[in-house]
């Protein structure tokens, strides 16, 4: 596979080009932060960014999807919404939380909805150009990918490297008028991401992330759960704004004529207080100290024991969108290995 | 089956939540095909002595009306608070802060004493009879409204989030109003608006009363935090939460 070297016009003739031919959806300013949004103006893409407020993952599990349509009187259809699109600037961090989220989604069921969607995506990531003020992705080997990608931008000095992983990437850089990126070029793409490791680690973790199961093993009775649950709102923002988190619900709802209707999913998240409320109104995490406990087991225990991998990427989302300021993963892990 | 009977009232209020029934627009000719609505005094004039659906909108503030809205509650088989106004008494719990005469002469001056323009203090319709089910919100989320119906007449039973409006401002992807220096309500009010206030770049104002079991005293602590005081929280849930329990 190839790696081109354009430069900044070169690079903005190219989004152009993609605009033009298909459905690109790119970062962009919303307000004083960013965003991905549609992007049907070049010039407004934002390689630059820090951080979106929310993860790609909304491209892959919307806030809400319709599942299926059904009638009471008889017959249900599944409803799979798959127009081929490019995820355009996804950081390394966010499209490593991408590859777990593939990974939970084709285990035990596969989810053909998710599955639809991503097989519709071609995702260029790009490398962080400006970190954000509480990125710990250095820590938590987020903060760079060197596979998998369908296309990966680096930005060197004033030029971009444009890296094709893939098939679908290649074809997306077919026709790009530009140059063979030589070996000093790769060197300067390998500068940067040494630079990045060390850049994005705002907050440092105090151990490998591989030793957060067993740190996590013996913690389950440590003041530090209590402590911070008194602060919480059971708002679930942290959950909500997390590339790595996946839980949904899933309701019905009827059409005026009481006959046809559609059952959807949207987003839920294991901080709010009616999460594992089940059949006969039981709530087996009642408090609020077993919710907040809970995130944190599921980033750094069930999950890495599901797939092999922590599901923190170090985004540090969580940690801005808290109001109460308790949800900083790296705060409680490194507080857990104080012991009190 | 016959269609479920329904009759809409209003007390002390602005009407703005039944204006919301109105504006459903085409889906209001779905609605009336779905139930018969037998009694509206703002879109029709005949008057009925049954129903199995009474719809309450507005705050109850002579004892007159808690009178009137007794015998409603007889005649009714499921009682539904309609607007802040009824669910928690809104913006005329506001007249609880202060003195009762003092209120009556601020609003009516010399005629302060008529007995037409006796008043009492503000209570929600919870606070007079059994409501059985509520739909919150100054004005009401018109589409939260008709999911209600839709699933009262299917014979479910409706349910409120229990979450706080900052899960929808999330999920619309929002800059904090914390971030803007400002005090923002969503972490302690029920969702279910689909939180257009920060959406459009204001705080939420709380019109949809507490979450369930809301963290108050969280909310207090972080007040530090942002540089802000009590006073100033306070004065942001006095329009919709003035003399409230922190619950709904
Ligand atoms: S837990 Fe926080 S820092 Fe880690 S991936 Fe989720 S939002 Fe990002
Ligand atoms: S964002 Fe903060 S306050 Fe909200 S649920 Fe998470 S930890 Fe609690
Ligand atoms: S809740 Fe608001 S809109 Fe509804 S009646 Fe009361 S004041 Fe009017
Ligand atoms: S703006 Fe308000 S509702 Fe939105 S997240 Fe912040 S506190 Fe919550
Ligand atoms: S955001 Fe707050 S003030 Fe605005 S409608 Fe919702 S509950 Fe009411």
């Amino acid at each position: 596979m190839s790696v081109k070297k354009l430069d900044k016009k070169a690079l903005n003739s190219w989004v152009e080009s993609l605009v033009a031919g298909q459905k690109v959806f790119g970062v962009q300013a919303k307000g004083e932060r960013f965003a991905f949004a549609e992007l049907t103006d070049a010039s407004a893409l934002r390689l630059d960014y820090d951080v979106t407020m929310l993860p790609p993952k909304k491209y892959f599990l919307p806030q809400r999807e319709d599942l299926l349509t059904f009638k009471r009187s008889g017959g249900h259809e599944s409803v799979i919404e798959c127009d081929p699109f490019v995820l355009l600037g996804v950081h390394p961090y966010d499209f490593v939380a991408i590859r777990q989220m593939d990974a939970i989604f084709e285990k035990d069921n596969d989810d053909i909805h998710y599955k639809a969607r991503r097989n519709a995506a071609t995702i260029v990531v790009c490398d962080v150009q400006n970190a954000s003020e509480n990125v710990f992705a250095g820590c938590m080997n987020g903060a760079v990918v060197e596979d998998g990608y369908d296309v990966l931008i680096t930005g060197i000095g004033k030029d971009y490297l444009l890296d094709a992983g893939t098939e679908k990437g290649e074809a997306l850089l077919h026709g790009v008028g530009a140059p063979d990126a030589r070996a000093e070029d790769m060197a300067e793409r390998s500068k940067v991401w040494e630079a990045n490791k060390a850049a994005l680690k705002k907050h440092e973790l105090k151990c490998a992330p591989a030793d957060l199961p067993k740190l996590l093993g013996s913690s389950e009775e440590h003041p530090v759960w209590a402590e911070k649950a008194e602060g919480c709102f059971s708002c679930g923002s942290c959950n909500l704004v997390c590339p790595t988190c996946y839980c949904f619900d899933v309701q019905d709802e009827i059409d005026w004529n009481m006959d046809s209707g559609r059952r959807y999913r949207c987003w839920d998240g294991c901080m709010l207080t009616n999460f594992a409320t089940v059949t006969g109104n039981h709530n087996f995490r009642p408090k609020v100290e077993d919710r907040y406990r809970h995130r944190y087991y599921r980033k750094g225990k069930y999950i890495p024991e599901k797939i092999g991998e922590i599901s923190c990427v170090g985004c540090g989302r969580c940690i801005t969108a808290c109001v109460a300021k308790i949800a900083n993963p790296v705060e409680i892990y490194n507080r857990l290995l104080e012991g009190k | 089956m016959s269609k479920p009977r329904v009759a809409i009232f209003d007390f002390a209020c602005c009407e703005g939540c039944q204006l919301q029934i109105v504006n459903l627009e085409e889906e209001i000719i779905d609605l009336v095909t779905l139930v018969d609505v037998v009694e509206w005094r703002e879109a029709m004039s005949e008057q009925s002595e049954e129903y199995d659906i009474a719809i309450i909108e507005g705050s109850i503030t002579r004892p007159q009306d808690e009178e009137r809205l007794k015998e409603i509650r007889e005649r009714a088989k499921i009682l539904i608070a309609l607007g802040a106004c009824a669910v928690t008494g809104g913006i005329n719990k506001l007249k609880n802060n202060f003195d009762l005469e003092d209120v009556k002469k601020c609003v009516y001056g010399k005629d302060a004493a008529m007995p037409h323009l006796d008043t009492a203090m503000t209570k929600a319709v919870g606070e007079v009879v059994k409501v059985d089910f509520v739909v919150p919100g100054c004005p009401i989320n018109r589409a939260e409204f008709a999911v209600i119906v839709r699933s009262l007449a299917l014979g479910k039973t409706p349910v409120l989030p229990t979450y706080p409006v900052c899960v929808e401002c999330k999920m619309r992807e929002n800059g904090c109003r914390f971030e803007y220096d400002e005090i923002c309500l969503g972490p302690i009010t029920r969702a279910g608006c689909d939180a257009p206030c920060p959406s459009a770049g204001h705080w939420c104002y709380g019109c949809r009363g507490y979450v369930d079991d809301p963290n108050v005293n969280a909310a207090k602590d972080i007040l530090e935090k942002y540089g802000k005081t009590i006073d100033d929280l306070k004065s942001k849930m006095l329009l919709f939460n003035s003399k409230q329990e922190p619950t709904l």
